[in-house]
């Protein structure tokens, strides 16, 4: 059954490979301003859920819609447009790139007319230091390249990138799976204050209570299906990998 | 006191961004030393000349490789090119009508090399290669595999011959096309979209970038370079045939390897290109003047282009030549 202030709904959302399902039937309702985690065993169906949502892959079958309309998430270029943002487990930097190269890649900052396409170097330097002063980087040099930076920064720089536009919905895949216990709940910090800025967070994550921390509802995946869905404050991390690993919700 | 060591960590970076760049003056200073008459204003100024096509092409090949994508069609495109400009310019067309359709075959073969590439989906190795055995059979086609010689309009010729403040034309042109270049990838979205999408084309196309779109401008700009090559080419030769660039396949790519070793090491660069051209063009003309037989140029641009490749994958550079 829906909710009633559904923004982002998933009705019978599969795909597959040749012969392969990777993911069949799954619906799902978002509410707005809501923190969700998606958890499943390796081969869920977790990544390709997210792959679909942030535009990257097609789905084979069934419909998405946003606050009640039905909209094709062509690319990942129509994502960001439709205010989804998306971290990536891998990243997807560019490592020789600088931090704020990678940050505005796609959205980059322009100085004159626009019809000259003519990059704002100083502007995007400033903008990324000022995104990732949410994660006390903003001291780092902007023109260093990805590639010196360590896990944890990286990490920032990426989520900097998810969060630089006015995303509605982020999407964030292991986001803590790289990082230290410091950074990790630098980033859990985050996902709270994104709860509080009125944004919707769609968490996949292997760590159970990361999942607990912040999460009001967890959806559980298992060989591609939606094995069910629990709200948190009814359950235990415990609980919740004995539900992964069976696939028996409840 | 103790002696001032320069830290390894210091030197390693430089040998890796500088080092071909210091051997390249190193030879210039024993070609100048060994070889009477190379440090002729005349004799530099021919090989700023002699090394403009190349210098062209390859930044042509450069703006290919740095979208991560090979272009081997190049030559035979320039020599298709430059006998349809001939052709045209012999049968009475405005030699500036003819000049925008020999730069129109470059950038449409490019365009077909980018298509090719991108919705066919074959692999630009294979997708050049084919394009540039189709670019060769026309060129014999238009010509039947004659030569075109004979009188040129002055206005014509004077964009490969001419002199701009006692500069020639050609070395004007390659700065041109250079900064050109430089300027658009360093400081336009577009060439930032374009340098994006080689480093990491999934990054890129995750941060919503039209890679497929960015690859045909990419390939379409090495053909359009191809195209300006051919125009300066048959301007500065006076003549045109189908086989005319062939040789520049090899010289191009070996100065785009042996940039690939400076600057930004392991990665293609304007200015690398630039350097290596000069200095491949700075050693055939060495090796002339000292007496070296033909062939032994041959031999230096395959030892160049092994060398070069192997160094920027070295743990020197740290970066794989990837492509």
């Amino acid at each position: 059954m829906a909710l009633v202030d559904t923004m982002l709904a998933l009705r019978g959302i599969g795909k597959s490979y040749g012969a392969i399902h990777a993911l069949a039937g799954i619906d799902l309702d978002i509410a707005a301003r809501d923190v969700i985690g998606i958890c499943g065993d390796n081969g869920a169906g977790k990544s390709t859920l997210i792959r679909i949502l942030s535009g990257a892959e097609q789905p084979s079958e069934g419909e998405i819609s946003i606050d009640g309309q039905a909209i094709a998430i062509a690319s990942p270029a129509t994502a960001l447009a439709r205010g989804i943002a998306t971290l990536y487990q891998d990243l997807a930097l560019a490592p020789r790139l600088s931090i704020a190269q990678n940050i505005f890649m796609g959205a980059e900052l322009l100085r004159g007319p626009p019809a000259l396409g003519l990059l704002d170097h100083r502007r995007m330097r400033d903008a990324a230091a000022a995104l990732l002063d949410r994660f006390g980087l903003g001291g780092l040099d902007m023109n260093r390249p990805v590639s010196d930076l360590s896990g944890g920064q990286r990490q920032a720089v990426a989520l900097a990138r998810a969060l630089r536009g006015k995303a509605r919905i982020v999407i964030m895949d292991e986001p803590t799976a790289a990082l230290g216990v410091a950074e990790s709940a630098e980033v859990l910090d985050l996902i709270r204050r994104l709860h509080g800025e009125g944004v919707t967070v769609l968490l996949v994550s292997h760590d159970m209570e990361d999942v607990m921390a912040v999460t009001s509802r967890v959806v559980i995946l298992k060989k591609g299906r939606k094995a069910g869905e629990i709200e948190t404050a009814r359950t235990t991390a415990r609980h919740l990998g004995e539900m992964i690993m069976s696939g028996v919700v409840g | 006191m103790k002696p001032v060591l320069v830290k390894p960590l210091l030197v390693k970076p430089l040998l890796a961004r500088y080092g071909t760049a210091f051997a390249a003056v190193a030879l210039f200073v024993f070609f100048a030393i060994a070889a009477r008459n190379f440090l002729a204003l005349g004799n530099l100024v021919g090989i700023a000349k002699h090394i403009s096509h190349v210098a062209i092409l390859g930044i042509g090949f450069s703006l290919a490789l740095i979208a991560a994508e090979l272009d081997l069609s190049f030559a035979n495109v320039c020599s298709l090119a430059a006998v349809t400009t001939g052709v045209l310019v012999h049968r009475g067309i405005q030699p500036g009508l003819a000049v925008l359709a020999g730069i129109g075959v470059g950038l449409g073969f490019g365009l077909l090399n980018g298509l090719v590439v991108t919705l066919l989906k074959v692999p630009s190795l294979i997708a050049t290669l084919a394009v540039a055995a189709i670019a060769n059979g026309l060129a014999f086609m238009v010509t039947d595999g004659v030569s075109v010689v004979g009188r040129w309009p002055t206005g014509f010729t004077s964009l490969g011959r001419g002199e701009v403040f006692a500069v020639p034309a050609l070395v004007w042109w390659m700065v041109t096309v250079s900064l050109a270049a430089l300027f658009w990838l360093k400081q336009t979205r577009g060439g930032f979209r374009l340098v994006c999408t080689g480093e990491n084309v999934e990054a890129a196309r995750l941060a919503g970038l039209p890679v497929k779109r960015i690859k045909v401008v990419a390939l379409t700009l090495s053909g359009g370079a191809a195209g300006l090559a051919a125009v300066l080419l048959t301007a500065s030769l006076s003549s045109a045939s189908a086989t005319m660039a062939g040789d520049f396949l090899l010289t191009a790519i070996a100065a785009v390897m042996l940039g690939m070793t400076m600057f930004e090491p392991g990665h293609a660069n304007i200015p690398g290109t630039l350097v290596g051209a000069f200095t491949i063009g700075m050693l055939g003309n060495g090796l002339v003047l000292l007496g070296a037989p033909y062939y032994v140029q041959d031999i230096c641009l395959g030892c160049i282009i092994i060398g070069s490749v192997a160094v920027s994958a070295s743990a020197l550079t740290r970066a794989a030549f990837d492509v």
